[in-house]
């Protein structure tokens, strides 16, 4: 596993991602994050927060979806926590970029951050549609929104994964 | 191998528990990972009620209706943050021990911790009463507002801890 997340980071380097990394670490942005000591650990606590915003959204609705939490009907349970689901991905997109802009080599040639990467995207993409598909739903959630709910809390485990294993990539 | 130790927090870290975990390359960021899902889900579920109560509404559901469908979870999320946490700091307690965020976390969770009891005890016991109200009791924001203080600076210790760990002796 180590031998091909390796082998990543070799062909990241090899790729124009490199010189990307290399011309936004030379920014006057990079400098001055570099500067301040606290705006990364700044930057990741508001990625923090907003994990936690996106993932209680995610979990809260999955739990009306399999019956573990009641009280509001399914079409409501979708419109109160999506709104939360989508604050949520706004912030941590941003703060995302500034982590990026901080530190772009460790990001953007790293093979945690592209995986991760593709299952933001994916992750995404499941959440508009679930979440557009529990709004319309009866007061039993069908199989289909079952399963994406599932997937929903899975992808946003991984992606929580391979944050955190950003800082621990074999270079 | 290892020293002698010279105290209680050292006897802990090289204890076979502490060293199997330093030793190894995947154990302390897997055991990290989970910590992160418990405390992502130990935090947003309290934000949740928090941000309620200070006045976020957002919904019509009632605030003991939402406290109910999240307090397990944070219970639950809370005990495994908890035994996660201490297999990381079981790897390095003489370290974390005078670290300064380390020590100024256990003291805000301590806070968020009587906070919450607080609470409990006092203005949430008649909820009932209130919660239909269009603005909750000056305790109740005051509440709200306290914990989401002392859970964001559990946050930012937290981190901070990582970026300082060794930088104090």
């Amino acid at each position: 596993m180590d031998e091909l997340l390796y082998n990543f980071t070799d062909w990241l380097r090899s790729t124009p991602l490199n010189d990307l990394a290399l011309t936004i670490s030379e920014t006057q942005a990079t400098a001055w994050i570099g500067e301040h000591f606290w705006a990364i650990p700044i930057f990741q606590v508001i990625h923090i927060l907003a994990i936690a915003g996106s993932f209680a959204a995610v979990l809260m609705m999955n739990l009306r979806v399999f019956g573990f939490a009641g009280h509001a009907t399914l079409s409501e349970t979708a419109h109160r926590y999506s709104r939360v689901l989508w604050w949520s991905l706004a912030a941590l997109i941003f703060s995302g970029f500034l982590m990026i802009i901080g530190e772009p080599v460790r990001e953007l040639v790293n093979p945690y951050f592209w995986i991760k990467m593709i299952l933001v995207v994916v992750g995404i993409l499941v959440a508009v549609l679930f979440a557009r598909n529990l709004a319309r739903q009866a007061e039993v959630a069908g199989g289909g929104v079952r399963s994406a709910a599932l997937l929903l809390v899975v992808l946003w485990l991984l992606i929580m994964w391979c944050g955190r294993w950003i800082a621990y990539a074999p270079v | 191998m290892y020293p002698e130790p010279t105290n209680i927090w050292e006897r802990i870290e090289y204890s076979s528990l502490g060293t199997t975990i330093a030793e190894s390359t995947w154990m302390f960021p897997t055991i990290e990972t989970i910590h992160v899902f418990a405390l992502v889900t130990v935090i947003g579920t309290i934000a949740l009620v928090d941000l309620r109560l200070i006045g976020v509404k957002g919904h019509a559901l009632r605030v003991s209706q939402l406290a109910r469908d999240t307090l397990p979870w944070t219970w639950g999320a809370f005990v495994l943050a908890a035994i996660t946490g201490t297999l990381l700091w079981v790897s390095k307690a003489s370290s974390y021990m005078i670290n300064p965020y380390f020590l100024a976390k256990m003291a805000l969770l301590a806070l968020a911790g009587l906070n919450m009891m607080y609470f409990h005890m006092t203005t949430w016991r008649t909820v009932d009463h209130w919660e239909l109200d269009p603005s909750f009791p000056a305790a109740a924001k005051v509440a709200g507002w306290l914990s989401l203080i002392f859970w964001v600076g559990v946050i930012f210790t937290g981190r901070a801890i990582g970026f300082t760990l060794g930088i104090f002796y």
